[in-house]
């Protein structure tokens, strides 16, 4: 079943075109990677599609949906997460306080709320944080508490922008644990923003890559590594030979 | 059920503070039996009107984060609401401060709709402006006495009037707003945990992310603006009682406006205590640096002057007031 269809989005800033004419489907279940180079408009894709951005041209349909028109807290209440890139928490809220502001979508007790949110600290091995504030912890932890607030909202789709950006081997483990664990476990779709090669070509399903706003490919992550399209805006020779792409790339 | 127990529920604050905070209390239950001047009875009413004024404002300014300088306009709608049944319907207190509330709470929605659009700064000066508009519209208003104002005559009621709020002893009065000023801590001390609350110091901290975590921003504004609306609109109903003379040039004054949002800024913005730690410490000075200086030694107007370096301190070093001091000072200690 085809979870979120995006259909020939374009996003214009003034005479910049953000993103151009883009188009591919997740499906229910899925890992789908987002990968490109610093400005490729991968950011501005997530932007648009959880409502925060206006678009051109084009559409978004959602389980069903057109929510290309829909403001951002409306697609977050039809089941449509995300995290930020640069997010510093709510810094003078503690991490479970945190948690609960997405737990509040769905309910309006408080106790309810709260157990919720000691159940996904739990869920994602953060129960120790609990009770820090969010601007106390390393970014490593702000970005896991990211991950769990927005699964407060219950969501169908999970968006992650950049969750294992800047992060250290062991800590890239862990979030992928916890990805791993939203996915299968939960059941819930998840679209990644990433850097870290290691990682989104580890998990993902598939791979959409996008270069100066424009789709250049999409596949699963052993053709995407041979691409030479891919290869040439992003992920470079080195990369290709240091992780056995045995075919070397053609142009 | 819940609402109740949170309410009540303030075991998530140190047992230092709940020590102070008792003590504070108890005081306050007792003062009147000191029999300190009326001058210090009428300096401690005023505490607790504008410690309540500051809660108000401290929802939506403090915990989230909207500078709201118009709060002037909606002690004139409370005061002229009550003012104007009891005078010319006598319609009692317990009534009048309701309905003044309800009229209140809808001009906040009006005002709040599209002022919320605003952000920052441009929203701060858009509330100056519609508080400033009211106060002319009732300057020029001849139902509501227009620039002279209105005056409660209490020789026409036999106080001690209950109903009225028409009192000849202070303490009376004292009484009412001291009961008022426990409510309001109850309702901010749920306030701060309900949903509403959760949402606005989410919407403090970042827009955006709060917008993708399934909040309507807009509405948990205009929302949060209607309820600090509807505290200062019940303190205005009192402080029509309580003054018995208002006027548009007084009540509703841009000094009042500030001195609100003063009061919880310098306390500490976005806590329980700070609106009335500000009160508690603004409302004294103010009242004996008038009587002091201004009376006796004629410096008239000293005391904006030292609003102005109190606004100037709390921005240059601790943008959190005095509660973000202590938390501050507590947090090094505890590291």
């Amino acid at each position: 079943m085809t979870l979120l269809e995006v259909q020939a989005l374009t996003k214009e800033f003034g005479g910049l075109r953000a993103n151009c004419d883009i188009s591919f489907n997740v499906h229910q279940g899925e890992m789908v990677g987002i990968i490109g180079p610093n400005g490729a408009g991968k950011t501005t894709l997530f932007n648009c599609i959880s409502g925060l951005y206006p678009v051109t041209s084009g559409r978004i349909i959602f389980a069903g949906r057109d929510i290309t028109r829909l403001k951002a807290h409306e697609v977050a209440r039809l089941g449509l997460a995300r995290t930020f890139q640069v997010y510093a928490a709510t810094g003078d809220l503690t991490v479970e306080e945190n948690v609960m502001v997405g737990c509040f979508l769905r309910t309006r007790s408080r106790s309810q709320a709260m157990a919720r949110a000691k159940q996904i600290l739990y869920d994602l091995k953060l129960e120790d944080l609990s009770h820090y504030r969010v601007s106390e912890l390393p970014v490593a932890a702000q970005k896991r508490v990211t991950m769990a607030t927005a699964l407060g909202l219950d969501p169908k789709l999970l968006l992650l922008d950049e969750v294992a950006a800047g992060l250290n081997p062991n800590e890239v483990e862990e979030v992928m644990a916890n990805i791993k664990h939203v996915h299968s476990d939960l059941g819930i779709t998840v679209m990644l923003i990433e850097h870290v090669m290691e990682m989104v070509m580890k998990i993902s399903h598939r791979i959409v890559v996008l270069d100066y706003g424009e789709k250049i490919a999409e596949g699963d992550p052993q053709s995407i590594a041979k691409d030479p399209r891919v290869i040439k805006a992003y992920l470079g020779e080195r990369y290709v030979r240091e992780h056995g792409g045995e075919l070397s790339p053609s142009s | 059920m819940e609402v109740l127990r949170n309410a009540l529920d303030f075991s998530d604050f140190p047992r230092v503070d709940l020590c102070v905070a008792a003590l504070v209390a108890s005081f306050l239950l007792i003062f009147p039996l000191f029999h300190f001047s009326s001058f210090a009875m009428a300096t401690m009413i005023q505490f607790l009107m504008f410690s309540l004024y500051g809660m108000g404002w401290n929802t939506i300014g403090g915990y989230g984060g909207q500078v709201d300088l118009g709060k002037a306009q909606y002690v004139g709608i409370g005061a002229y609401t009550t003012s104007v049944m009891l005078i010319r319907w006598d319609v009692p207190f317990w009534v009048s401060m309701p309905v003044g509330m309800s009229f209140a709470v809808l001009w906040s929605f009006i005002i709040g709709y599209p002022l919320f659009r605003l952000k920052g700064h441009y929203f701060a000066i858009a509330t100056i402006a519609t508080s400033l508009v009211l106060k002319d519209l009732f300057e020029v208003w001849d139902f509501v006495g227009a620039a002279r104002g209105l005056e409660i005559s209490p020789i026409k009621y036999h106080p001690p009037d209950f109903l009225r709020l028409i009192f000849k002893e202070d303490v009376y009065y004292y009484y009412v707003i001291l009961g008022f000023f426990f409510l309001g801590i109850f309702y901010v001390n749920w306030f701060r945990k309900s949903r509403l609350g959760f949402q606005l110091r989410s919407i403090k901290d970042n827009e955006d992310v709060a917008r993708s975590l399934g909040i309507n921003v807009h509405w948990a504004k205009v929302k949060t603006y209607a309820i600090a609306t509807a505290f200062v609109s019940l303190v205005g109903s009192f402080h029509a009682c309580y003054i018995k003379n208002i006027e548009p040039e007084d009540t509703m004054s841009l000094d009042i406006s500030i001195l609100i949002a003063l009061m919880a800024m310098l306390g500490g913005a976005g806590s329980l205590w700070g609106p009335i730690i500000g009160a508690g410490v603004l409302i004294p000075l103010k009242s004996y640096l008038k009587e002091w200086l201004g009376a006796k030694a004629g410096l008239v107007g000293i005391d904006l002057i030292i609003y102005a370096v109190i606004i100037m301190l709390i921005s240059a070093v601790e943008p959190r007031g005095i509660w973000g001091i202590v938390e501050k000072a507590r947090r090094r200690r505890s590291v």
